[in-house]
């Protein structure tokens, strides 16, 4: 449990440290999130309309923004081979360090779906509504991307790789996030299952993503 | 009976033995099929000819997933057993499968256009198809960006598996998410709803189909093994020059 420990409290000090914390796919999600008007028009009804979707696009986005970064500096300086040669296996220690990164950087990703869902013209409900959402999917979302992050570590134009294979993968945790905020909006009262849908899918990924993360490194490290 | 044929000399023999006859069955089947789907067929009652493109449509529909199957179990093949020819099957099946997938979509368009109204609706399926053929485009952009041979098999094994796992979710979500497209009308519990005039046709054109799909990744398969053969007689060829300049 300690190897885990220290593995969680190294990944939050780089990830605070070096990496700025939240900073860059918060700003970055907060850029989608101004521009999106300005491509779209300023008619109220519509950009009430587009909200949710613009939001969580906005967060998805935000979540292949860093992913190049998380395995890449540790695949080059032979952290990896001390993770694979530790007793904890490198799965689990894939798993750890992407949840401490997740927790430091993307806690922003509710709060700015809250505040984005107001400046859309979401009611106060709605706009809670897709931030639960966006708070049960971003894992997820982070998780994938992180795969997609060790599929293509250390490889050039790696970010534009990311996207392509990320992207698919993360469809149904974006149809469930979002939907559960137009559901509320549009009170069809399917937002409680959207809202299970998505944690559902969010923990699959939790589930699933470290062990193919893992093995997409072990083979970079044979 | 993995191991018999993962001998790539074998395998060659077994292919080049193969071949003709997918060729040929391909021919014939659409020697009958394509004149029987384009001009023959009745038309329907709605939607008069244009209901003779779903004969290619439906096909492509069929065999881009069916690709895909394909692509995973071979992927899964190589993971587990490091068989070098189920990584070839996995790299001749992609574009494969992409192409097929495109041919879905874009017969789908045109379809879509006097149907429908719109050349592209935001429908489940066609969506889901959409996110298919970049599953594929990402696959190949992997495949194409790592250059050690061994990662890069690797690699795209896991990714394509890691895609045949939430390809289902991907079709649920998209189904929850918006549907349009008219339902399943060949593979039913209650027996296939389309008229036989109509199924023969198109049975025809989806074997027809099929057998140049598999025609097309043998035939994949072998240049790719005479590629490799053919880089290794050419290092051979410089390592005795080498030598020779040597002496």
């Amino acid at each position: 449990m300690s190897a885990l420990g220290a593995i969680f409290t190294r990944e939050l000090r780089l990830a605070f440290a070096g990496g700025g914390g939240p900073a860059g796919p918060a700003a970055f999600n907060l850029a989608a999130l101004a521009l999106a008007p300005l491509a779209i028009g300023p008619d109220a009804e519509t950009l009430q309309a587009a909200g949710p979707g613009v939001i969580a696009f906005a967060a998805l986005l935000a979540t292949l923004q860093p992913a190049e970064r998380i395995f890449s500096e540790d695949a080059s300086d032979g952290t990896l081979e001390l993770y694979a040669l530790s007793p904890v296996g490198l799965a689990l220690s894939v798993f750890m360090k992407t949840l401490a990164f997740i927790l430091a950087v993307f806690w922003t990703t509710p709060l700015l779906a809250f505040v984005g869902g107001l400046a859309y013209g979401m009611d106060v409900t709605s706009a809670f509504v897709l931030a639960l959402g966006l708070g049960f999917a971003a894992p997820g979302l982070a998780f994938i991307a992180a795969f997609a992050g060790a599929l293509a570590a250390g490889l050039k134009r790696a970010g534009l790789l990311i996207a392509l294979i990320a992207a698919p993968l993360q469809v149904p945790l974006l149809v469930f996030a979002a939907g559960a905020g137009r559901a509320a909006m549009d009170g069809t009262g399917l937002e409680g299952p959207n809202l299970m849908m998505a944690l559902a899918g969010s923990l699959a990924a939790l589930a699933l993503a470290p062990f193919g993360a893992a093995a997409a490194l072990k083979a970079r490290l044979e | 009976m993995w191991s018999y044929f993962a001998n790539p000399e074998r395998f060659d023999r077994l292919a080049r033995a193969l071949l003709p006859w997918c060729w040929g069955v391909a021919a014939a089947l659409f020697a009958i099929g394509l004149p029987w789907a384009l001009y023959f067929s009745p038309g329907d009652y709605q939607q008069s000819d244009t209901v003779r493109i779903m004969y290619v449509h439906v096909p492509a529909a069929w065999l881009a997933m069916f690709a895909y199957a394909g692509l995973g179990g071979a992927s899964f093949v190589y993971f587990i057993w490091r068989h070098n020819l189920a990584d070839l099957a996995a790299r001749a099946i992609a574009p494969a499968g992409a192409v097929f997938a495109f041919i879905c979509l874009a017969t789908g368009a045109l379809w879509g256009r006097p149907m429908w109204g719109a050349w592209w609706v935001w429908d489940a399926r066609l969506t889901s198809m959409l996110v298919l053929f970049l599953l594929y485009l990402g696959y190949m952009a992997l495949r194409g960006a790592i250059e050690d041979e061994k990662l890069s098999a690797r690699a795209g094994a896991i990714l394509a598996m890691a895609g045949l796992i939430n390809l289902p979710i991907i079709k649920f979500s998209v189904d929850w998410w918006n549907t349009l497209h008219q339902g399943a009308s060949v593979f039913r519990f209650d027996g296939p709803t389309i008229d036989p005039s109509q199924l023969w046709p198109l049975a025809i054109m989806a074997l027809g189909f099929t057998v140049l799909y598999l025609a097309f990744v043998l035939t994949q398969m072998r240049a790719m093994i005479m590629e490799r053969r053919a880089e290794a007689l050419e290092r051979r060829r410089e390592r005795r020059l080498e030598l020779e300049a040597e002496l």
